[in-house]
């Protein structure tokens, strides 16, 4: 028949607008018609040629500095979802304090990283004798501590916010309260995780490029983009940050592909 | 086999020139529900006085306007809802060991479907919990579907499905451990006119095939005269039961049977007894 799909026509239009719009910003960008606009010179904003040419030259430098940083991303990540989940379930197995704690526990998302980060570094001083581990430590605990608060609460409001008569459905069954928990507030929870970790996943990225920042060792992505920065090598310092937003969208990638295979069947 | 063999029994044909057993299922003594005003004011009366006998195999519906408490009388007979005053003894035990012994079978307002398990694995979950063998839950569902005639549909998820599949998938549900009782709080309530009447008539099927003792809650006095052999009108503030009346239409009974006067008879019958509240 040959009848064009609307529908598909429409979603091939959503991605090369903003595409389009990313490709006239670059061109404008090498063209130097950017640096007209916002008044600024080559130095300070290298071409993008340049900077590609710095990630290509530099590629096993940068490479050492991603992995420290995504090994405290993700461990942060994990440490903080996992210990969010397990005060989630403490929360909804005892009711009585369930909301006033993760109440309180928010409460932490409000301090800045900026100001954990040097504490966390102080902290961790005497943890191990190597300065790389230290740091990693205190770097990790940043990252958790970020990650806790947004899973706690997400995942406490899936165990919390069932269906109307789904518990009665359950109980209609005789079944008791830890097999509601098991077949209903798990299962149940399930998107709940993936709205944490939409938040969480770029948070860790940045929380741990912050605490890069504060840590007594030097090395990572974030840390890279302030040394070179301090000695005005502006180029060097926007190859690192490319590669942190590289780094942001990639993870960002991994995680809407898990929510797709994970969430299947499920009305989103 | 015998599994099959006890299927088989179970759908037995109800023959209706036999006498319906009189034996009583549900008997309730002086019930009085009361829901505690939350500013600390005077409890809120659901239910006050209610005394009623359900016979086994009965088709009884409840209704009245809304805040009679006819679904507060329905929760309180599954055990959802803790009684205040009075008793209900269900085939002479209490409402508790009846629930515990995973007797009822209960359809909601919604159908309450997990949006994470197929239509199989959603008729399957009771089985699950009572830990029912795998080989014999997959031939139960089976049978369930087919009963409600979704066979085909197993592998979809309840969004792909219609509102009245969805209703139909939650009383597959609630057949599928074979209850002894099943409670239905306004099933079909949310549902166009064409679907209800073609799931009234499979419901009358399912009755006639199971022989449950059903009850039904329902704000609509047609649907309730089309189902039911017996209805009992509650009236609201404080709820309580206003009449109790028969309905002596034939079975089976088939739509055409909304244009007989015996049937517009009883459905003024109910209303008039409205009036008199």
């Amino acid at each position: 028949m040959g009848k064009k799909n609307p529908y598909r026509k429409e979603r091939i239009l959503s991605i090369l607008y903003p595409a389009g719009f990313a490709l006239v910003l670059l061109i404008s960008w090498q063209t130097q018609i950017l640096h007209k606009i916002l008044g600024t010179d080559t130095f300070t904003l290298p071409l993008p040629i340049r900077i590609l040419t710095i990630m290509m030259d530099n590629s096993s430098d940068i490479l050492t500095d991603v992995a420290a940083t995504l090994i405290v991303a993700l461990t942060g990540l994990l440490l903080g979802s996992v210990l969010g989940y397990l005060l989630a379930v403490l929360a909804t197995a005892l009711p009585r304090w369930g909301m006033g704690g993760l109440n309180m526990a928010s409460a932490f998302s409000a301090v800045p990283i900026i100001a954990i980060a040097p504490i966390m570094t102080n902290l961790t001083k005497d943890v191990s004798d190597d300065p790389n581990i230290r740091s990693m430590v205190a770097k990790i605990l940043v990252v958790m501590l970020t990650c806790t608060v947004s899973m706690s609460t997400n995942a406490y409001r899936g165990f919390i916010e069932l269906k109307p008569f789904s518990k009665d459905l359950m109980k209609s069954y005789a079944a008791g309260s830890w097999t509601i928990f098991e077949k209903l507030r798990i299962p149940n929870c399930m998107p709940y995780i993936f709205t944490a970790l939409k938040v969480s996943v770029p948070a860790s990225i940045i929380s741990a490029l912050v605490s890069e920042y504060f840590a007594e060792y030097i090395i990572g992505v974030g840390r890279q983009i302030r040394e070179n920065i301090v000695l005005a090598q502006y180029a060097t310092a926007w190859a690192y940050i490319i590669t942190a937003c590289l780094m942001g969208i990639v993870m960002y990638g991994c995680l809407m592909l898990a929510e797709t295979i994970m969430l299947k069947g499920r009305r989103t | 086999m015998a599994v099959l063999e006890i299927m088989e029994n179970e759908f037995q044909e109800r023959d209706f020139t036999l006498p319906v057993e009189q034996k009583t299922e549900i008997k309730i003594e002086d019930l009085c529900v009361e829901f505690p005003d939350k500013d600390g004011g005077d409890p809120v009366v659901a239910l006050k006085d209610v005394n009623l006998e359900i016979r086994q195999g009965e088709f009884i519906s409840l209704v009245g306007p809304s805040g009679c408490g006819k679904t507060t009388l329905l929760r309180a007979i599954a055990d959802l809802q803790k009684a205040t005053q009075g008793k209900i003894e269900v085939r002479g035990q209490s409402p508790r060991q009846i629930r515990l012994q995973k007797k009822y079978g209960i359809v909601f307002q919604s159908p309450v479907l997990y949006d994470w398990r197929t239509v199989r694995r959603n008729v399957c979950m009771p089985m699950e919990l009572m830990g029912m063998p795998k080989k014999d839950r997959t031939a139960r569902v089976s049978k369930m579907l087919e009963l409600v005639g979704l066979l085909e549909f197993g592998k979809h998820y309840p969004h792909e499905l219609s509102g009245g599949m969805q209703q139909r998938v939650g009383i597959a549900r609630a057949l599928a451990i074979r209850p002894e009782i099943l409670l239905m709080d306004e099933p079909f309530s949310a549902l166009d006119e064409f679907t209800k009447e073609k799931l009234h008539e499979d419901l009358l099927r399912i009755w006639r095939k199971t022989n449950k003792t059903v009850l039904f809650v329902t704000h609509n006095i047609q649907e309730a005269v089309f189902l039911s052999d017996r209805i009992v009108v509650m009236s609201p503030h404080p709820g309580r039961v206003s009449a109790v009346i028969d309905v002596n239409l034939e079975r089976p009974r088939g739509i055409e049977i909304k244009e007989t006067p015996e049937f517009t008879a009883i459905v003024s019958q109910v209303r008039r007894s409205f009036e008199g509240i």
